[in-house]
């Protein structure tokens, strides 16, 4: 609105306050993160400045080593289990069905619902006696296929992924539902009187036209599998013997357990610039896709 | 191409028959796999919901079914004995004022950021942008020390700054793409009309921008409702305690009883699933706008 622009105060006055809390408490924390993490410090005591100390720590230690892959292991197992399973029911839901809403409601609501009480829920329904799990194992005679779940190092981390990807689904499952809207429906007609079957539409024009929404979806799903902590802190807290162990947890862990917040402060640091290498790098392919 | 199976019915053939059949045949399959789906979507709070009217020997000798004596009792010690009454009230003190501040200031910002062209806009737009892409745990540590240092810890104040600054912007996100939207002469109308810039965004813009409103207050409040990370390092007073954090502690000291977890955990799951329910639209909205766009 031009008429207005030759007055700059009411702009300054009208962004001044949003301006001030985000760069006070988002923007100012990550630069902080680089003070302290150059420094060796427990708290209480003085600081002492150890240079790039920390970051040469976090490349050799084992466990942040094991943090990565399973960091790794949640974002493949997120990428790959949530998207083809949402696009998938998504498929199905994109035609007329009677209730269909019904099952939209559903498939979101685990969104919706609170970390912590679906890492609770689901904590529960793995206890090895008397979890959900076990007990319909037990129901139909398999009792001998019972796991300790959450316990036993060689199935924590896939209980946990499981988890996961129940918990996203549904946010996928509505964009591509979005984006299956967004189709015109002229194309189908024509494919029809051309007496395409539905598996070649889906093949030949659904899935080459919703391109971009996959890609958009891939690249959410990474981001958002690679902050992952809430979930593990409650089921696991990494353990048992750091089997699920990933970079949130482990800096977490290291921070207020150990109280060592320079090298926490290194590790947050690997978290944020880990995390936009990983946008930059899947944004850069969504881009020259599409030229 | 369904109706003139339909119309044909007089003289149908055997052929068409057949593609008929198999028609009915492939949507019980996609009904089957659909229901699957929304079972296994919905069986686990339904487990929960039942199961939390259970006492600790039939949740394991009836796991599945409905409760053979119902136990309300559970409630009560959830409510009263472990203090998610307490955690309750946090939870909706911290989110409300949460999301009335940054609702508010978002707006604001928006506002001129959407309407107003200055040197300095776009950048600023960008720079809130940026917001959405930091990793919220890179910046535990540094805000437990900040918040040290200002007197914060430990206090609802110190969790609401940052419920603010990681909320804003998204919040600005969507209201200044619903804010541009709009023909340029409602305001010039107004400004002949003598009207000032903040007038005319509390009298004009903010009404106006309801809908887009509804959206961002609802995915504000589920976000600082459901929100665990900074809690769990900001605060430390049981008294002061959010129910996600609250939540996570009873089930650790009540490991126990189980039909006393579920009954704290379907309690606090209500008012989501009521939210929800009534606002899907909106919050489905709000949830998917980042993406969608891009």
């Amino acid at each position: 609105m031009h008429i207005l622009s030759r007055n700059k105060w009411p702009i300054f006055i009208g962004l001044a306050p949003a301006l001030v809390i985000y760069l006070l408490f988002a923007i100012v924390p990550i630069i902080i993160s680089f003070y302290y993490s150059v420094m060796d410090w427990d708290g209480f005591t003085d600081m002492k400045f150890v240079g790039l100390e920390n970051f040469r720590e976090a490349l050799t230690d084992p466990i942040f080593w094991s943090s990565l892959k399973n960091n790794l292991l949640v974002v493949a197992a997120s990428v790959f289990g949530q998207i083809p399973i949402a696009l998938f029911f998504a498929l199905l839901l994109n035609r007329k069905l009677k209730g269909g809403k019904i099952f939209r409601t559903l498939g979101f609501m685990p969104v919706v619902i609170s970390t912590v009480i679906i890492s609770l829920v689901w904590g529960m329904m793995y206890n090895s006696r008397r979890g959900l799990f076990n007990k319909l194992l037990e129901a139909v005679g398999l009792e001998n296929l019972a796991q300790n779940w959450l316990g036993d190092p060689k199935w924590a981390m896939i209980s946990v992924c499981i988890t996961m990807v129940w918990q996203f689904v549904g946010l996928y499952l509505i964009i591509f539902l979005a984006a299956l809207q967004n189709i015109p429906q002229e194309i189908y007609e024509a494919a029809e009187i051309d007496g395409a079957s539905e598996m070649k539409k889906t093949r030949y024009i659904t899935l080459p036209m919703m391109r971009n929404s996959i890609i958009v979806a891939v690249i959410l799903c990474i981001s958002g599998s690679l902050r992952t902590f809430d979930l593990i802190y409650v089921m696991t807290s990494g353990g048992p013997g750091h089997s699920t162990e990933v970079l949130a947890m482990y800096m977490f862990d290291q921070t207020f357990s150990s109280t060592r917040y320079g090298y926490g402060s290194a590790l947050s640091l690997f978290i944020f610039f880990f995390s936009l290498l990983l946008v930059y790098v899947s944004t850069l392919v969504l881009k020259r896709k599409e030229t | 191409m369904e109706q003139t199976v339909y119309e044909k019915q007089s003289t149908i053939s055997l052929h068409e028959k057949q593609l008929k059949v198999r028609k009915y045949s492939k949507k019980s399959i996609i009904y089957l796999l659909l229901v699957i789906y929304a079972l296994v979507n919905a069986y686990p709070i339904f487990w929960m919901f039942l199961n939390s009217f259970k006492g600790n020997v039939e949740i394991s000798q009836n796991p599945f079914g409905f409760p053979i004596q119902w136990v309300f009792e559970n409630y009560k010690i959830a409510w009263e004995t472990a203090k998610l009454n307490t955690y309750f009230f946090n939870s909706l003190i911290v989110s409300f004022v949460s999301v009335a501040i940054t609702v508010f200031l978002g707006a604001l910002a928006s506002y001129f950021l959407a309407r107003f062209t200055f040197r300095s806009g776009k950048i600023m737009y960008s720079f809130f942008i940026f917001g959405l892409l930091i990793p919220i745990h890179a910046t535990l540590v540094p805000l437990f020390l900040l918040m040290k240092n200002l007197g914060l810890l430990n206090t609802h104040v110190g969790l609401i700054l940052p419920y603010i600054a990681f909320n804003l912007p998204i919040t600005i996100f969507i209201l200044v793409s619903f804010m541009k939207s709009f023909p340029t002469e409602i305001e010039e109308s107004a400004v002949m009309d003598g009207c000032g810039v903040f007038r005319i965004f509390w009298s004009i813009i903010l009404p106006m921008t309801k809908p887009a409103l509804a959206t961002v207050v609802i995915l504000n409040f589920i976000h600082c409702w459901n929100e665990f990370s900074f809690a769990l390092v900001l605060l430390n007073d049981e008294s002061l305690k959010t129910l996600p954090l609250g939540l996570a502690n009873f089930a650790g000291q009540y490991t126990t009883n189980y039909g006393a977890q579920m009954a704290g955990l379907s309690l606090a799951i209500i008012p989501t699933i009521i939210i929800y329910l009534l606002m899907e639209e909106h919050l489905v909205k709000g949830m998917t706008a980042g993406a969608v766009k891009g």
